[in-house]
């Protein structure tokens, strides 16, 4: 093998230059398909900002109007209204943690039993299906048909929560499951655990800490959402801004936007000090 | 230790004592309860846990469930229009949200911005934005700059602007940059360190998120016209306004096929682009 190169290497060497053959380089790749789906793209976007319904010199007047409002919101915004505002972002809060609540106590077992080796196969492929069609509807809508259930309440606003959020935390629950190593579950079989014992001693322990963290990062999301959900008609904090921005009393509206962003990243702040405490340990 | 020392029989098992874990356990869960418990009090603003008009409005709702299970399909041809205009929204603004997105996160990033005051404030500027939900972005603007496609498609690029550059920088700050420090021992600006290596480097990263903020626009489109913003949420909203159940749920279907062929094909350009 090495003489076998060596020999080759001197006979390459000892060519005059003019007999050297000259290296083959490999063809340049065709980007050809690059070069038209770009196009493709472009040309789709192009059409679609011209054919929308947006007047594209107004954004001219844009910079100067957000500066007027924003003048209008926070250069004095109304601080008398500010109870009512705490009070209606609890209501918010609560809206989000019970559906928070919800959404986690329901999604837990769903989840587990949806994840390969626990559930049998019809289950786990309807399980999953469910997942992914409640995913794909966005959690305004679910809430606005509660609506016709419920009627306009916070009660609905968390109900619509819990359920809209149960296919993603469902999903994550499976994928967990799933990615935990097999040694504690293999152990629990050989000595004769069955499905129970299986998910009690070997899968719920090792899960717990991620499920926990994934519970918290659903809290966050509905604080979000619960705001959205008000100016639905839910009640709380999105509710009392979709009116005063109705009424078009601009100093309130600071104010209570003031009380959202601070509140949201409050117990964002609080929420993944706590995710990391739990998935890092102490 | 050596089998002379050890002449006496085997001793049972040294056990370490079982930590002791219940005072912390009991205590976090009554916090939790307490918390749980507080959010259920209307007195405070919390929530009526109100099962008994459920029971008294079931038969109310499972009539307009039943209603919605029955579309109207006659409402298809009229839903057009405004689904094209959703997708519109939803394309353009995560193209222009894609351009913003750039320069923004370069500036947000540790290795690529090396000044600590211009990226605090950008990821400060990033993180109000971001705390602030979609909708009640639109409503703002909606009472901004009039009802329309406009506001709608700021809305979108606000929160894809939003979600990218968090995403994006924070991984370019995880990341360990040989190369940037390579190119910096050899004299080069931060310019141009970040346009002939950072970013080449984080484009796959770009380009992943991109593709997400192109699918929750699609998602969140949908619901804008609820508060005025354009596309299909204004019929959906008007719609409901008329109790007409079963042209809504042919448009609750329409967004459910819409979501999940957007994600597919996003799924297939994802595979393709790794």
């Amino acid at each position: 093998m090495n003489a076998a190169l060596d020999s080759r290497s001197r006979t390459a060497t000892s060519r005059p230059a003019s007999e050297r053959p000259v290296l083959a380089l490999p063809p340049r790749p065709s980007r050809l398909g690059q070069t038209v789906a770009t196009a493709v793209v472009g040309l789709v976007l192009l059409v679609s900002a011209a054919t929308l319904d947006v007047e594209w010199s107004d954004l001219r007047e844009l910079p100067a109007a957000v500066a007027e409002y924003a003048a209008l919101m926070f250069a004095d915004p109304d601080w008398s209204r500010l109870p009512r505002a705490l009070f209606e972002m609890w209501r918010s809060i609560s809206m989000a943690w019970l559906g928070a609540m919800l959404c986690v106590v329901v999604s837990i077992p769903l989840g587990m039993l949806a994840a390969h080796g626990v559930g049998p196969a019809w289950l786990r492929l309807a399980l999953r299906g469910l997942f992914a069609v409640i995913r794909a509807v966005p959690e305004v809508i679910i809430a606005l048909v509660l609506l016709t259930v419920t009627g306009l309440t916070p009660f609905t606003g968390a109900l619509a929560l819990g359920i809209a959020g149960i296919g993603t935390q469902g999903k994550w629950t499976y994928e967990t499951v799933e990615t935990l190593r097999d040694g504690a579950a293999d152990a629990v079989r050989a000595a004769g655990g069955g499905r129970t014992a299986l998910v009690r001693w070997a899968l719920w322990p090792a899960a717990l800490p991620a499920l926990l963290s994934f519970a918290l990062y659903r809290f966050e999301i509905n604080i979000r959402m619960s705001a959205v959900l008000g100016i639905v008609g839910a009640g709380g904090i999105g509710s009392m801004l979709a009116n005063y921005t109705n009424y078009r009393e601009w100093d309130t509206v600071g104010m209570l936007l003031i009380v959202v962003v601070v509140t949201t990243m409050a117990v964002d702040s609080v929420s993944g000090a706590l995710r990391r405490r739990i998935m890092e340990g102490a | 230790m050596s089998p002379g020392t050890t002449t006496e029989p085997a001793t049972r098992l040294d056990l370490p004592p079982r930590p002791r874990t219940w005072p912390r356990r009991t205590l976090v869960f009554s916090a939790l309860t307490a918390f749980t418990v507080a959010t259920c009090l209307p007195a405070i603003g919390g929530i009526e846990i109100d099962l008994a008009a459920i029971a008294q409005n079931w038969r109310h709702g499972a009539a307009n469930l039943s209603a919605l299970l029955q579309p109207n399909w006659s409402f298809v041809p009229r839903t057009i229009q405004p689904m094209l205009e959703t997708l519109q929204m939803a394309f353009v603004g995560a193209a222009i949200a894609a351009a913003l997105s750039v320069p923004l996160t370069l500036w947000a990033a540790r290795p690529t911005n090396p000044n600590t005051v211009t990226r605090t404030a950008v990821r400060a500027v990033i993180n109000v934005v971001r705390a602030v939900p979609d909708l009640v972005w639109a409503t703002i603007l909606v009472a901004m700059v009039g009802v329309g496609a406009l506001p709608g498609l700021l809305t979108l690029v606000l929160f894809d602007v939003g979600i990218v550059v968090k995403l994006v920088s924070e991984a370019i700050d995880s990341t360990d940059h040989p190369y940037l420090e390579a190119a910096r021992a050899g004299g080069a600006t931060q310019g141009r360190m970040n346009r002939a290596l950072a970013l080449p480097q984080s484009l796959p990263l770009f380009s992943n998120q991109w593709l997400y903020a192109l699918e929750l626009n699609v998602r969140i489109s949908a619901i804008l016209g609820i508060v005025g913003a354009g596309g299909i949420g204004r019929l959906l909203d008007e719609r409901f306004g008329f109790f007409a159940y079963g042209d809504v749920s042919v448009i609750i279907l329409e967004i459910l096929v819409v979501v999940l062929l957007i994600e597919a094909a996003s799924n297939v350009l994802r595979r393709r682009l790794a």
